[in-house]
């Protein structure tokens, strides 16, 4: 009798104890000696910025190394223009051609393929659920897509399309390119 | 009492006409009676002592170790000095009961209850130190190994740091049961002459019912055997490892093989000095002139200088082997030790050490009361000199010149030491006048072997028998 007491008053204190823990908020901490930052870090909040954000938009018209400014304009015109006159850097290295355009695959299947469809016939899965319409074909015969329009495109989106800049660089776009040409190929024959 | 052979020469550990009776009354008398005028103001100066040193540790470990004089290059000095110098206090006691019990020296058995009080209370001060002078003492936890979610994170083995977690609190728990286990009997005869209802409840606690029969006798003497056994590697190990500390370093006066020794040799050195200082005050204020002899005092004498000279013979054997090494950083480490700006810390502790104990060869100052407590004094500045010409003239000066640079403590540093200081007189006061302070069972044991009384009488006897 006496040890039940006990086990009870024991595994009571225990539970109290570990009840203390409330998973809607974060844990406690004993000690939290190096978990908050010094530094700032990417994304964090700070009353020394004006907008309170740690990420701070660099200066218009600054370049960075390893990095160009992208020329055309974000009008009908420009497009046009680089449909026509913009070519694939990556053409230039025929070697790693298959390589470039497997890689343009994995991307393409990551962010483009939920509407675009995995095989460009504008039958991705958020079509096939019925989310939005009007997703074209790239096998439309009526539509003239080169390498060049559809980095642009890439860039700075078109019509429903947003810009997916800030998710691919430079290189990734100029392979989904490649993929998208690819695409184009098998569904046009 | 003819049946019995005890040589003639040696001399009654217990003096005056003591039956067993006046034993139990003389021992319990200090437990019994009310604490005086002096023992309050006393306490009190080691209690303000003691809270000055708490709130020197608690602003330390709450603003930060740069709280105290230590800097880049002199990363030790006060802190590891102290608890080396207490641990090394802390010796005596095992070995006044262990070492001493294995060799059947009769002298102890009105010491050892005072001296174990002593290592006890001496390792406390001293466990003190590695917890407050950690950075995040907080996190002290983690020299455990205990299995946990950084993957079961464990500790690295090959640190004299670690073995110094092992060594100071395996020696503090086996010191600790070896006291209480000794503590049993006379426990049991405070508990039975108690007349005030609480002790006689306390007492009957602390004693674990201990009731005195044959077999209960049997296993305690077997127990305190296994025990002495035992504590005896433990006493030479602890302040090892203690050295090792240094010894394992690569620092020129660190890096050496003959500190284990030396540092065991300080240590028995340095407690036994503790030990004496301590009981001389005792056997006054306590009236237990019968027990604590002369006799007693004198051989304590003889041990600080025996160990006074081991250590004596370290120094100077360090210094040969600094010569002889051809090692310019050695050689310099020993000539900065005794002509750098250390060079007064160095001398003082020569004269305490080396000198001062060899007073002890002339018969007249070891068998003076007076005299033996001015150098049971002196020694312990001198052995706490020791640890700190040891540990900060080493670092202060090594390998690059560009970091050489000096060390003094502040007020924090000292604050703390001195706190330590009252911590250990207010356990000891509390101790004097609550536990049976010498080991009356024991005492007993030998009464009749060595009590004066009985000597005279079996001389008596023997001068008959030759007679007939």
């Amino acid at each position: 009798m006496k040890n039940i007491v006990k086990i009870a008053l024991f595994s009571s204190v225990s539970l109290l104890l570990v009840s203390c823990f409330n998973k809607r908020e974060p844990n406690y901490q004993f000690m939290p000696n190096m978990y908050e930052s010094v530094g700032y870090e990417t994304y964090q909040e700070s009353v020394a910025f004006k907008d309170s954000m740690q990420a701070q938009l660099p200066v218009q018209g600054s370049i960075k190394r390893g990095w160009k400014p992208y020329d055309y304009p974000d009008t009908p015109a420009g497009l046009l223009l680089a449909k026509e006159e913009l070519k694939n850097p990556l053409l230039a290295d025929s070697l790693n051609i298959t390589s470039n355009t497997e890689a343009g695959k994995a991307l393409y299947d990551i962010y483009c393929a939920v509407c675009h469809g995995a095989e460009g016939n504008g039958k991705g899965i958020l079509v096939e659920r019925g989310k939005f319409a009007g997703v074209p074909s790239y096998g439309d015969k009526n539509r003239v897509i080169t390498q060049g329009g559809t980095y642009h495109v890439i860039y700075y989106g078109l019509n429903a399309m947003g810009s997916y800049a800030s998710q691919i660089n430079e290189k990734e776009r100029w392979q989904v390119a490649l993929y998208v040409e690819k695409l184009r190929n098998e569904l046009v024959k | 009492m003819a049946s019995h052979y005890e040589a003639p020469i040696r001399k009654p550990l217990v003096t005056g006409d003591k039956t067993y009776h006046d034993v139990t009354v003389d021992i319990a008398r200090p437990v019994e009676g009310k604490a005086n005028k002096m023992w309050w103001i006393v306490f009190s100066i080691s209690l303000v002592a003691f809270l000055w040193g708490l709130g020197s540790m608690i602003y330390t470990v709450s603003v930060g170790i740069g709280t105290w004089g230590l800097n880049k290059t002199v990363g030790w000095a006060w802190d590891i000095t102290n608890f080396v110098w207490w641990v090394g206090i802390g010796h005596a006691g095992t070995l006044i009961s262990a070492v001493l019990l294995l060799f059947r020296q009769k002298w102890r058995m009105a010491i050892n209850r005072s001296a174990e009080a002593m290592t006890i209370f001496s390792v406390v001060q001293a466990g003190l130190f590695p917890i407050i002078h950690m950075g995040r003492p907080w996190l002290g936890y983690w020299v455990m190994p205990i299995p946990n979610q950084f993957g079961s994170l464990w500790v690295n083995f090959n640190s004299p740091l670690l073995w110094d977690v092992f060594a100071i609190s395996t020696y503090l728990s086996v010191s600790l049961v070896f006291w209480w286990t000794g503590l049993l009997p006379d426990f049991a005869m405070l508990r039975d002459r108690a007349v005030k209802p609480f002790q006689k409840k306390i007492y009957s606690l602390v004693s674990f019912g201990w009731s005195g029969r044959a077999k209960d006798w049997q296993r305690f003497e077997e127990v305190s055997l296994v025990l002495a056994g035992l504590a005896t590697p433990l006493v030479l190990s602890v302040h090892t490892i203690v050295s090792f500390d240094f010894a394992t370093s690569v620092i020129p006066g660190w890096h050496t093989t003959i500190f284990p020794p030396y540092f065991v040799a300080g240590a028995i050195f340095s407690g036994f000095a503790m030990v004496n200082t301590l009981l001389i005050i005792m056997r006054k204020v306590c009236n237990f002139e019968d027990y604590i002899t002369i006799q007693h005092i004198e051989l304590m004498n003889i041990v600080i200088m025996i160990t006074g000279s081991i250590v004596g013979c370290a120094y100077i054997t360090e210094l040969f082997v600094a010569w002889y090494s051809g090692v310019e950083y050695e050689q310099y480490a020993f000539l900065n030790r005794a002509t750098g700006p250390y060079a007064w810390a160095y001398w003082m502790m020569m004269t305490c050490n080396v000198f001062s104990p060899q007073f002890m060869w002339i018969k007249k100052a070891r068998r003076s009361i007076m005299f033996s407590f001015i150098i049971s004094l002196v020694v312990n500045v001198g052995m706490w000199f020791e640890r700190f010409v040891i540990i900060v003239t080493s670092l202060h000066r090594d390998y690059l010149p560009s970091s050489w640079t000096m060390f003094s403590p502040t007020f924090v540093d000292i604050g703390i030491y001195i706190g330590t200081i009252g911590f250990f007189f207010v356990l000891f006061l509390l101790y004097a006048r609550t536990f049976p302070v010498i080991a009356q069972a024991e005492v007993k044991s030998i009464l009749k072997s060595s009590g004066e009384k009985y000597k005279k009488l079996r001389d008596n006897n023997s001068n008959h028998n030759h007679n007939e």
